[in-house]
């Protein structure tokens, strides 16, 4: 069996794509992904005789002891019950239960902490308004990193999407280059935060 | 117990007024007195559809904001409304009952961001348990809010349930379609790239693929 480089089968899980292995291993990333692709998987036809030779010996099997037999048939049932007995089965049947329990949604988590900057070195401030601040432009204002021309701010927000802006000098609505946007229904356009 | 029940009574009948202050209270000072009993009015409306009114609410108040004219406000509000009314049709075409008003919410702003009912209908369907229909109808919406053509945007999002992937790499989808754009890709190139390693992933042997469907 071939041993892939770790990379590569970070590719066949999806984890990664080609264009993010290096140059060496994309040829080995191609193989592994053609070989994934060549497996075989068309169900398996037995032939009509043997399974009809099963049916019959299975069949012939099970036609041992009548149910009405079996039902009024005399024996002795003795049911003893230990109460000490009754924990670790409890705590077997919970971790049964536990095991077979379908698997839940992971938690969400509810707030994620984001930095949001703009390079604006005209501006003489610069705030962020959008729907987590109920789009207050005094709200939320950005901090220059000195001379560089860049503003930052960091939010803690709650899961979800968010719409916002920049609003540069207390007056210009700009959109975060660096996010998706979309129609604000006013002929600009809002970012957008999907977190 | 006849006192329990009158209180009881009467809290389920306060509770819209409640809200009906509390977005009263919102819209106050944000737009002009007749454009927030416009809005008031569109929310109670919407509410009785079983539509989030929040989304409304919010646009009025950006829309004060940013200083639109008043007329364009409530067009904008009433556009809102009817993307509301929209993502809940297609909702239900889907067979998401009861609907829930935060997928609700998400399908419109989906449909804001350029995705067709039928695409709604589509990832609605494809949502699952783990992955809800809201989440799944955001990061669509962000997907094609980036660009990305909506076949791309359905499929990838959809292989990507498919193969039983966390709920936290669903939302981390747009970020890797920036990270492929910031290296040279076409949105929809990094979109198709990302929907076959996920295909592939769904495809491999022995892949533990969900099993529960959408409620």
């Amino acid at each position: 069996m071939t041993d892939f480089h770790p990379l590569v089968k970070q590719l066949l899980d999806g984890e990664v794509t080609l264009a993010d292995l290096p140059p060496g291993l994309r040829a080995e990333g191609e193989e592994a992904l053609r070989l994934l692709g060549a497996v075989h998987r068309e169900p398996v036809t037995l032939p009509a005789a043997l399974e009809a030779g099963v049916m019959t010996a299975v069949r012939h099997r099970a036609a041992a002891p009548s149910l009405w037999r079996r039902l009024t048939a005399p024996r002795e049932v003795r049911l003893r019950v230990r109460p000490w007995t009754l924990a670790p089965a409890l705590a077997a049947a919970a971790a049964l239960a536990l095991l077979l329990s379908p698997p839940r949604p992971e938690p969400k988590a509810t707030t994620v902490t984001v930095r949001f900057v703009l390079f604006a070195p005209q501006a003489q401030q610069v705030a962020l308004a959008g729907t987590f601040n109920q789009w207050d432009p005094a709200a939320t204002p950005l901090v220059s990193t000195g001379a560089s021309g860049i503003w930052t701010a960091t939010l803690t927000l709650p899961a979800g999407e968010h719409q916002y802006a920049f609003v540069v000098d207390g007056a210009r609505w700009v959109p975060d280059p660096a996010a998706p946007a979309v129609d604000d229904g006013f002929g600009r356009r809002n970012s957008v935060l999907t977190l | 117990m006849t006192v329990r029940l009158v209180v009881a009574l009467l809290a389920i009948a306060a509770t819209p007024l409640e809200a009906q202050q509390d977005d009263a209270a919102r819209l106050a000072g944000r737009v002009s007195p007749e454009v927030a009993a416009l809005v008031r009015q569109l929310a109670t409306d919407a509410a009785a559809r079983g539509l989030p009114v929040d989304p409304l609410i919010q646009k009025a108040i950006e829309g004060g904001a940013k200083g639109v004219s008043p007329d364009r406000v409530v067009i904008a509000v009433r556009g809102v409304a009817a993307q509301l009314d929209a993502a809940a049709g297609d909702l239900r075409e889907a067979g998401l009952t009861p609907l829930d008003t935060e997928a609700i919410a998400a399908g419109a702003f989906a449909l804001n961001a350029g995705l067709a009912g039928r695409d709604v209908v589509t990832l609605a369907r494809a949502s699952r348990a783990a992955y809800g229909a809201a989440v799944t109808l955001r990061v669509a919406g962000t997907l094609t809010a980036l660009g990305v053509p909506a076949a791309e945007t359905v499929a990838l999002v959809s292989e990507t349930i498919r193969a039983g992937r966390k709920p936290g790499d669903l939302l981390a989808l747009p970020g890797r379609v920036q990270a492929e754009v910031a290296r040279g890709a076409t949105p929809a190139q990094a979109a198709a790239g990302l929907a076959r390693a996920a295909a592939a992933h769904a495809n491999a042997p022995g892949q533990n693929r969900p099993k529960h469907p959408h409620p």
